[in-house]
């Protein structure tokens, strides 16, 4: 009996895969203006082997397909047809179609049941070899005459590519192993600080004999063994960091596995869809954790999905704007100090600010009045919000339950990332995400809160600073803020949020207030916040394990640590703290407004501008709690923008400021008939002569610096002015 | 019989072999044409060659048209994933041509015996 070929498929499955994607690469940079005849050459052959090895494990429908590509590729190649864009779109729906029977063969490869050739597929791939060879129909065996004409370099083999088998340099680990491997690294090396703590407690001892008994002949051979011993805990520690990290290059994969059927299934999607998109991707060759890379596909697509469904337009829309006709659709990634930074974005129709804000009120996610007072960011960020959905259909694909709030929780807490979004309405949008290298051990601050030991992760921590007590401004209702390189910061002390409680320790002793304060400044994105801790206890780099499920409840925890003294830690989590912070002073300082709303000032609007988000909260919330009524804008032409559309009694800037700064913006203003007698005060840490003597030539009415200000002087300013 | 098979798709070369050595052949790989006529000029002695017609660099015509310029007679079959007729067309000197499908069981069988009649 002659030998049954089906038993290769699923060979020809994993030889076809390889083929698919070359065609795929190739395909890529024909569209990129590629014009090689040897890479015409070598897409041909590996449509020709996929037919030609489909054929002999009898797949038909995959062999007749991959003759309708074959075809294509040869009138390329013989110059009868033009590399275009109707072209490259048939050879890519071409081998999508392959892919996905080639699926269908994987799923069951010892009967695979292949629905007969797409017609609509086939006209596809024929039409334009029927528009374009019409004066020269294309016989069937040029394709060996041009083989003819090619150059034949005989002989010296050097060229040729060497297709023998080879020792394999791999080898392949369960990943349940790998993992296991790497959680014992991560324990052994979290286990140094106990090894520090016991040379630090053995150093103790050894100064404790020194002062009973200095005379004790064992004492220079403790020393001696404390020094040895000190040495060995450095050598160890140097020796497990190392192998720390080879391991966990050991489980680093490239982006690629995300990145690279992306494209694919973006064209699929787009095609159902009747739209037209291009699909960019870079930075697939950076490499991720492969716990970081499993759980990232999801949130990708997700956000992919998106753009395409709400971002890109239809072409004719497209057009009607004079964009492209074709979108575009990119997906990068680079890294960016221990971050790597993934972004996704369109040229699509770009988010609606104003639709987001009106259905966020409308959804009751949000009040009116709070609305009013975001910033165009902390708007956008709405979308991140659970229940929030923006498409006015819903669709299959977008809009079907799972939202961008989980894509947010999927970032932000299971992969301790961050993500964001820019969005110019008409030109697009960039969502960006933030991803740690790994999971696996994490450099973290440690630091005490009313006797109980804490921490952060570091890529969340900006600065640590030690300030005079003093140094602390207090503003409106209460809240307290400070000054850090030009910028307000507002300050919270850390019990007030955490609300440790109150443990019944009878050593405890009276806290005498220490003149200086301990802040730990924690910055997301663009806005920091300082958070008073009591003293900074150590960094290390530990294993963050996760809570039990029964207490997944707790936002403001993320996991715990072990510490050197064998000590359970909680791992605050960062972002919980911003919005526990911010919910605490709105309460307060809603008070604040209750108590002083009686003075009626609340017609007076004043438009402050600074590049600061907290400065500009700040500011803001001091004024709105003596009545006012407060716009902010982020720079001197946003600022610009905002004062031409509405009048405003008064104007706060800052000077510097990226697009426009303050000195600009004043004179701009002054240049508009309505904001001739319209006060504008310039605050500002410049503290020269000559900036004062510039503010007053421009037009400022005031000019108040940063590191004195003090709320009565600008409040005075203002109410003076205002008259 | 030794028979030296060339296919510089490697999972269409092994499923060639793995129809001839069910048949009872010795066979060895190569998997371009330059490799083919290297073990050809070696002093190896084949007595059929398998060839694919597509490969890089030089086709399975070529090869047949080089080794046969050498004055090395030894039967020569194409496989090709097209219409026979055509490469048949192009060199019709060829001593045989199949085309590469899930029927090439029988029909390599049918052509090795067919070879082999006269050679008796």
């Amino acid at each position: 009996m002659a030998i049954d070929l089906t038993k290769f498929v699923s060979r020809f499955v994993e030889e076809a895969h390889e083929h698919l994607s070359k065609i795929s690469d190739g395909l890529s940079s024909l569209e990129q203006g590629a014009d090689d005849a040897e890479l015409i050459n070598a897409l041909f052959r590996s449509a020709h082997t996929i037919k030609g090895s489909s054929r002999m494990v009898k797949l038909i429908t995959i062999s007749e397909v991959a003759h309708l590509i074959e075809d294509l590729l040869s009138a390329i190649r013989s110059g009868t047809l033009q590399f275009n864009a109707d072209v490259s779109q048939a050879l890519y729906s071409g081998i999508d179609e392959i892919s996905r029977l080639v699926d269908i063969v994987a799923e069951n490869p010892a009967d695979p049941k292949l629905p007969a050739v797409d017609e609509k597929l086939c006209q596809l791939l024929a039409a334009p070899l029927s528009s374009d060879c019409c004066e020269s129909p294309l016989p069937k065996a040029v394709e060996n005459e041009i083989d003819d004409k090619l150059v034949i370099k005989t002989t010296q083999g050097d060229s040729v590519p060497e297709q023998k088998l080879k020792v394999s340099d791999t080898v392949r680990v369960q990943l349940p192993k790998l993992d296991q491997l790497i959680k014992l690294m991560g324990e052994v090396v979290s286990s140094r600080a106990r090894m520090d703590q016991r040379v630090n407690e053995l150093h103790g001892l050894e100064r404790m004999l020194e002062n009973s008994d200095a005379l004790n002949p064992l004492l220079p051979k403790i020393k001696k063994f404390n020094r040895s011993l000190k040495n060995d805990v450095l050598a160890q520690s140097l020796l497990m960091d190392e192998l720390h990290d080879s391991a966990l290059l050991m489980r680093m994969l490239p982006l690629s596995m995300v990145f690279d059927s992306v494209s694919r299934l973006m064209r699929e999607l787009a095609r159902s869809m009747g739209k037209k998109i291009e699909c960019v991707i870079s930075g697939s060759e950076i490499e991720l954790d492969r716990q970081i890379i499993d759980q990232l596909s999801d949130p990708i697509l997700h956000l992919l999905r998106n753009a395409l469904d709400h971002g890109i337009e239809s072409s004719e829309q497209r057009q009607k704007t004079g964009k492209p006709a074709v979108g575009r659709i990119s997906l990068s990634a680079y890294q960016d100090g221990s971050w790597v930074v993934i972004e996704i974005s369109d040229d699509g129709a770009g988010i609606d600010i104003d639709k987001v804000k009106s259905k966020a009120v409308r959804k009751g996610i949000i009040s009116e009045e709070l609305a009013k007072g975001l910033t165009q960011d902390e708007l956008v960020d709405l979308i991140f919000t659970p229940g929030f959905s923006t498409s006015p259909i819903i669709t299959e694909m977008s809009g079907r339950g799972v939202g961008m709030d989980v894509v947010k929780r999927s970032i932000v807490i299971e992969l301790k990332g961050l993500v964001s979004v820019t969005t110019i309405l008409g030109q697009g949008s960039t969502f960006t995400i933030r991803l740690p290298l790994s999971l696996a051990v994490m450099r973290v601050l440690l630091f005490e809160v009313d006797s109980l030991p804490f921490c952060l992760t570091a890529q969340h921590i900006a600065t640590l600073v030690r300030i005079p007590r003093d140094s602390i401004m207090v503003i409106a209702g209460g809240r307290q803020a400070v000054i850090l390189d030009n910028e307000f910061v507002p300050v919270v002390s850390l019990v007030d949020i955490i609300k440790v409680p109150k443990l019944k320790k009878a050593t405890k002793l009276k806290i005498v207030p220490h003149p200086m304060l301990q802040l730990v400044v924690i910055q997301i994105r663009l806005e920091k916040m300082a958070f008073i801790v009591d003293a900074l206890l150590d960094e290390q780099d530990l294993v963050i394990k996760p809570l039990p499920k029964h207490l997944h409840k707790i936002e403001m925890v993320s996991g715990m640590v072990v510490t050197g003294k064998n000590e359970l830690v909680s791992v605050l989590h960062a972002p919980a703290l911003f919005t526990a912070a911010r919910k605490l002073q709105q309460a307060s300082s809603k008070k604040e407004q209750n108590n002083e709303g009686a003075f009626g000032t609340d017609t007076v609007k004043i438009l402050v501008v600074d590049d600061s988000p907290s400065t500009r909260e700040i500011e803001k919330e001091l004024l709105e709690s003596y009545g006012y009524q407060v716009t902010v804008a982020e720079d001197g032409q946003d600022g610009l923008n905002k004062a031409k559309a509405e009048l405003f009694d008064a104007v706060l800037t800052d000077v510097e400021m990226p697009i426009m700064d303050g000195f600009s913006l004043t004179a701009k203003l002054r240049e508009e008939e309505s904001y001739q007698a319209v006060p504008i005060i310039i605050i500002t840490s410049r503290e020269q002569e000559e900036d004062k003597r510039r503010g007053v030539q421009v037009g400022a009415d005031a000019y108040i610096v940063k590191n004195d200000f003090e709320q009565s002087s600008l409040i005075d300013t203002l109410k003076t002015l205002l008259g | 019989m030794r028979i030296l098979v060339i296919d510089d798709d490697i999972l269409s070369c092994e499923m060639t072999v793995a129809i001839l050595e069910e048949l009872g052949h010795k066979t060895i790989m190569a998997a371009n044409a330059v490799e083919g006529a290297e073990l050809l000029g070696d002093g190896s002695e084949f007595e059929v060659v398998f060839s694919d017609l597509n490969m890089p660099m030089v086709s399975g015509i070529e090869l047949f048209r080089e080794i046969r310029e050498q004055q090395i007679t030894i039967p020569f079959i194409l496989l090709t994933g097209d219409d026979p007729a055509d490469a048949l067309t192009l060199e019709p000197k060829l001593d045989g041509c199949l085309m590469k499908d899930f029927t090439l069981p029988e029909t390599l069988e049918a052509i090795l015996s067919d070879i082999m009649k006269p050679q008796e």
